[in-house]
């Protein structure tokens, strides 16, 4: 921002003069011109009063010169009286006279009375031009004549005009003359000096601090530039101060800069490394391929340790040797050559002397090593090795080297970064070998499982064949096909055939569970009304109920939606349920109660028998589990058919559950969804 | 004259056991103890009702159930398909196989007479 002032100095500068000189001039104006009004207005008045003195002297002059002339008549005298009389410019009219006669006479030309003659009475009005004045001549006391005398006011007037000029022009030669000095005045002593000190201001308000205020000045403008002075002298002291708190800030800020970028690389390098450690290790914990790990893992010390090469050996103490496993930075000929004349355990090369001390072990120059036994190393140009060992539970498994052209010694922080990769090797080689450990023993375990299911697959159908036969003959024996069978045989025949129908379920059992276990059971997925399913078991069980006088009442929604799923195994689901309640109650009654909500089927079993205790509510789904084995025994449970129940339900996406009170009943309860995805095989 | 059921099963006591129900049933029986023989055995007598083993040695039941149904006289001639296991999917394996009908393994004989005899009355 310009300061206003200091565009035009000038102006500024005649500012001040000027309205000084105006002031100055007015009062000066004022004072002359009131001094010319009174010296004209005097000088007007003194030339009336000389004028008139001066008719009054002519007069005189005449009463004194002339009565002695006109006594004798002498006209000569008075007519040169007259002329003397003229001789004074004011006078324009002069007559004398005696009596009647007229003695002289004369008048001057160029004014009013110029025309007039002798005997001519003056005009009236005229007194305002003219002085008009008559006088009486006595000779001794006797009046003989009369002289009248008139004076012109104009030479007056003209002389007056002149003088009244004069002063005009005196009182303009005197007003210029004040203006002119009190302009040199203000501008020498007051303009200048304030002019000097405006610009020492603006110059001190412009950041000049080094240039002194003129001192030179006296009085007020002069204290007023030495406060001025003193303030530059104050504001440049507190603006170097300023400066140099200012540079001192700046160089902290420089320094603290520095310092930020320092530790920011610091910083990267600490998160480089870090984040090396963090994709090393996911690859360790998610990767397998051991090869893919251990290749990363020296690619991330190399780079990181800023070497030019890295090899992570394997070592076999009872061979001793030393394998390269994992090369990065080395071409495929070199490798050849490391595997061919490499380090070997017991000699002085890097690698050996770190397993042999179980710690890192750098030759920071080998050009000033005498015992470094790998000529190939030097040859290649490699100055600056760094190797740590690699160990698992303190057994030596291998090492990890790094190879730098540049000789130099290795930092502690570049140490501890080789032995975490190192560390983190030792894991993925450990992590490798425990999952092939775990892959062979799953396999085996799997095969083992399959081999088994397989085994009772084909051996309950070995089984059944031959109890299908039995079975069969039974029927046709008891049919009578084969003639007419005493009623002693039949009933032992009976008991066949119903011993031989449990071995078969026992048999069926196995088989089904083997077959989901095998992982070869799947579900016939189709189209099914659950009030279909629910009826037919209910009426497969009827019968048996009946016999045991227990009523069997079934509760179920008047429309229940369409299903879908395996709607024989959820028959056998609910037959097993049903059966099991018939068979476990010897009094009260059975209540099947079908709901639907949430996109599934529950169906619950209810039943007033033995119950079970909380022991046995956790096993119950448990394969050949059953509340006492001689509850299986009298019953004729093969105690799988929860098991089977739970598998088909779970199948199905399902959950399966009881509760149950000993002693006073049980309630079993399976949901279903109603409609059952595709692909809802066994998992 | 008696309506002739062919039977194809390769095991002998059941194959005993179905001739003894259905001859006790008034129905001649024909017998073939393989998938090939038996679908030989259907295009020589014309049965009037087949009973089908699944598991068979050579071809199985389902092979030979299609390779039957394939001959254009005996398209109307009802195929039982007698299955091992009892198992889900087999019903539908039948079927698609061409087999108007299944019992499952073990049947009993008395429920397999009244089944004959319906296709047959």
């Amino acid at each position: 921002m310009r300061h206003p002032d200091r565009s035009n100095p000038d102006k500024k500068m005649a500012s001040i003069s000027r309205r000084f000189s105006y002031g100055l001039i007015g009062v000066a104006t004022l004072l002359l011109t009131t001094f010319a009004a009174v010296a004209i207005f005097l000088n007007i008045q003194r030339s009336e009063r000389e004028l008139m003195s001066r008719l009054d002297n002519a007069i005189r002059l005449a009463q004194t010169s002339l009565p002695t002339p006109i006594w004798n008549l002498d006209r000569k005298i008075i007519r040169d009286f007259v002329e003397a009389l003229f001789l004074e410019d004011a006078v324009v009219y002069t007559r004398i006279t005696t009596g009647r006669e007229i003695m002289a006479f004369k008048v001057r030309g160029q004014s009013l009375v110029a025309n007039l003659t002798a005997d001519a009475v003056l005009p009236a009005g005229i007194e305002a031009e003219f002085l008009i004045k008559s006088a009486p001549i006595r000779f001794e006391g006797n009046p003989i004549g009369e002289i009248q005398i008139v004076l012109s006011r104009k030479s007056l007037r003209e002389k007056t005009r002149r003088q009244i000029y004069g002063i005009i022009a005196l009182a303009f030669l005197l007003i210029a003359a004040i203006w002119i000095t009190s302009i040199i005045i203000t501008r020498r002593y007051i303009a200048l000096p304030l002019l000097m000190l405006q610009q020492s201001a603006s110059r001190i308000a412009y950041g000049d601090l080094d240039t002194f205020v003129d001192l030179s000045g006296g009085g007020e403008i002069g204290s007023l530039a030495q406060n001025l002075d003193a303030m530059r002298g104050s504001i440049k002291r507190l603006f170097e101060a300023l400066r140099q708190s200012k540079a001192e800030l700046e160089d902290h800020s420089r320094m603290l800069e520095q310092n930020v970028a320092d530790r920011t690389r610091e910083l990267a390098q600490t998160v480089e490394e870090l984040h090396a450690l963090v994709e090393v290790s996911r690859t360790v914990s998610s990767t397998l391929d051991i090869e893919t790990v251990l290749a990363r893992i020296v690619r991330h010390a190399v780079q990181l340790s800023k070497t030019d090469a890295g090899t992570l050996y394997e070592v076999d103490l009872a061979e001793q040797v030393f394998t390269p496993r994992i090369n990065y930075g080395l071409s495929d000929a070199y490798i050849e050559v490391l595997r061919r004349a490499g380090p070997r355990p017991g000699d002085e090369s890097a690698v050996s002397r770190a397993l042999m001390k179980r710690e890192p072990f750098q030759i920071p120059d080998l050009s000033k090593s005498t015992t470094y036994p790998l000529n190939h190393v030097k040859a290649a140009g490699y100055r600056a090795l760094l190797a740590v060992p690699l160990m698992r539970d303190k057994r030596l498994i291998g090492g990890l080297v790094v190879r730098r052209k540049k000789p130099g010694v290795f930092e502690s922080p570049v140490i501890e970064l080789l032995q975490a990769f190192a560390a983190q090797s030792v894991i993925a080689i450990d992590n490798a070998r425990l999952f092939r450990e775990i892959e062979a023993k799953g396999r085996e375990l799997a095969r083992a499982n399959r081999h088994k299911s397989e085994f009772l697959a084909n051996m309950s159908h070995e089984l059944r064949t031959p109890l299908n036969a039995i079975l069969g003959y039974t029927e046709l024996i008891l049919d009578e096909i084969y003639g007419a069978v005493p009623d002693k045989i039949g009933e032992i025949l009976e008991r066949l055939e119903h011993n031989g129908r449990h071995l078969l379920n026992l048999i069926n059992d196995v088989l089904d569970l083997s077959k989901i276990e095998a992982g070869q059971l799947e579900l016939a997925l189709d189209d099914y009304a659950m009030a279909d399913v629910v009826h037919s078991v209910v009426t497969a069980v009827e019968g048996l109920a009946a016999e045991k006088n227990l009523p069997l009442t079934v509760t179920m929604p008047a429309s229940l939606s369409p299903g879908r799923g395996d709607s024989q195994r959820i028959a056998q689901v609910l037959m097993n349920l049903l059966g099991n309640a018939v068979k476990f109650t010897d009094s009260g009654h059975i209540d099947v109660n079908v709901e639907e909500s949430g996109g599934q089927f529950t169906v619950a079993v209810s039943d007033t028998g033995c119950g079970l205790a909380a022991a046995d509510r956790e096993h119950i789904f448990n394969e050949f589990h059953q509340v006492d084995g001689s509850s299986t025994r009298e019953k004729g449970g093969t105690g799988l058919g929860l098991a089977i129940a739970k598998r088909i339900v779970e199948m199905h996406g399902g959950q399966i559950g009881v509760d149950s009170i000993a002693g006073e009943g049980s309630t079993f309860r399976f949901s279903v969804p109603v409609r059952v995805a595709e692909q809802g095989g066994p998992g | 004259m008696n309506k002739t059921i062919l039977i194809v099963e390769d095991q002998e006591d059941n194959r005993r056991i179905m001739r003894d129900l259905l001859t006790s049933g008034g129905f001649a029986v024909r017998e073939a103890v393989n998938g090939i023989d038996g679908v030989k055995a259907a295009a020589e007598h014309r049965p009037d009702l087949i009973l089908m083993d699944v598991q068979l040695p050579g071809i199985d039941g389902y092979e030979a159930t299609r390779r039957i149904k394939a001959m254009p006289e005996m398209q109307q001639t009802p195929i039982i398909i007698v299955t091992s296991y009892a198992l889900s999917g087999d019903d539908q394996k039948a079927y698609a196989a061409g087999g108007d009908d299944y019992v499952a393994k073990p049947f009993s004989p008395r429920r397999l007479l009244e089944k004959v005899r319906g296709y047959l009355a």
